[in-house]
């Protein structure tokens, strides 16, 4: 009578004649062989980050801002920039984009008074957050990002705020409601 | 009420889901291929050509704008030294951080400049982006 091995390779728990003071014990392991297996990790919390205030010679994080109706516009640039502060050692914390924002323009017909859709605009816009930013070097890294400022593209640099992280997030009404009840 | 309370706060919050890096599925349903013509051999030689004469002119372009950083960088390190040698009050009020500086606006240059005398018609914007909820 054939006693099949179980093929988890742990000779212990799997076969149940388990002669551990034969030479063969352990024959059909091979776990241990392969490489550590890192546990599945769960989905990370979206948690919001320290944001530094900076010293008096340094700028804590600093959001550059580029809002544009051209996508493609917009995402290279924020390439370049996020690239530009590589090369000059300027350390950049997140690099994210924020929702779209769509627009719908009417405009009033020269004869008559209905109200005609004329177009269909959506308004991205993508964020480098930048931390660290010496005081000397500040305005002259203003000065290379404005003389490299595609068309039509606006750009927006300003202190990071929890506002500007938490306007990123969904709104949760119900939520809201309930800690208006509660106080 | 206090556990539904517990419930909703045990949630995390999520993100807004950013409808461009989304593809529309009409974009990925249907195999549409674009037809292009067969190109000559001078055309390529022509086209491969001028593609190295664009590297190598935006190579230049690029190396020109690393020397402009260091310059920049330089003359602004060496003003700042010969301003702590006259004063040291001047230079460490010169080294501080301007809280003026941010927040900065710019808007982006224009092909042309507006037009002298235009009278844009009357109309409105509405906004209709998608609200997300949790």
């Amino acid at each position: 009578m054939f006693a099949l091995l179980s093929f988890s390779g742990d000779a212990l728990l799997g076969c149940h004649r388990s002669y551990r003071s034969r030479p063969t014990h352990g024959i059909g392991r091979f776990k241990y062989l392969l490489p550590k297996e890192v546990p599945k990790r769960k989905k990370e919390k979206v948690q919001m980050k320290e944001i530094s205030e900076g010293t008096e010679y340094q700028y804590g994080d600093i959001n550059i801002q580029m809002t544009s109706y051209d996508v493609c516009l917009v995402e290279h640039f924020a390439q370049y920039v996020h690239r530009l502060c590589n090369r000059l050692s300027i350390r950049v914390n997140e690099s994210y984009a924020m929702p779209t924002k769509t627009n719908e323009v009417l405009f009033l017909e020269e004869r008559g008074s209905k109200m005609q859709l004329d177009a269909v605009l959506t308004t991205h816009q993508r964020v480098v957050q930048i931390r660290g930013l010496s005081s000397t070097f500040a305005p002259i890294l203003l000065e290379i990002i404005q003389s490299n400022q595609p068309e039509g593209v606006h750009l927006l640099m300003k202190q990071h705020t929890e506002a500007d992280f938490k306007s990123r997030l969904k709104s949760r009404p119900e939520l809201e409601e309930l800690l208006a009840e509660m106080s | 009420m206090k556990k539904k309370l517990k419930k909703l706060e045990k949630a995390a919050p999520e993100l807004i889901p950013i409808e461009d890096f989304i593809t529309p599925l009409k974009y990925s349903e249907s195999s549409r291929m674009r037809s292009l013509p067969a190109l000559s051999p001078q055309e390529s030689e022509r086209r491969v050509l001028l593609l190295k004469k664009w590297c190598l002119f935006k190579q230049k372009q690029d190396e020109a704008e690393k020397k402009a950083i260091k310059g920049l960088v330089e003359s602004q390190q060496e003003a700042l030294r010969e301003l702590r040698l006259e004063s040291e009050e001047l230079y460490q009020a010169a080294v501080r951080r301007d809280e003026g500086l941010f927040p900065f606006q710019r808007d982006g240059p224009t092909y042309t400049p507006p037009l002298p005398g235009y009278d844009p018609p009357e109309g409105k914007c509405i906004d209709i982006t998608k609200v997300y909820t949790q």
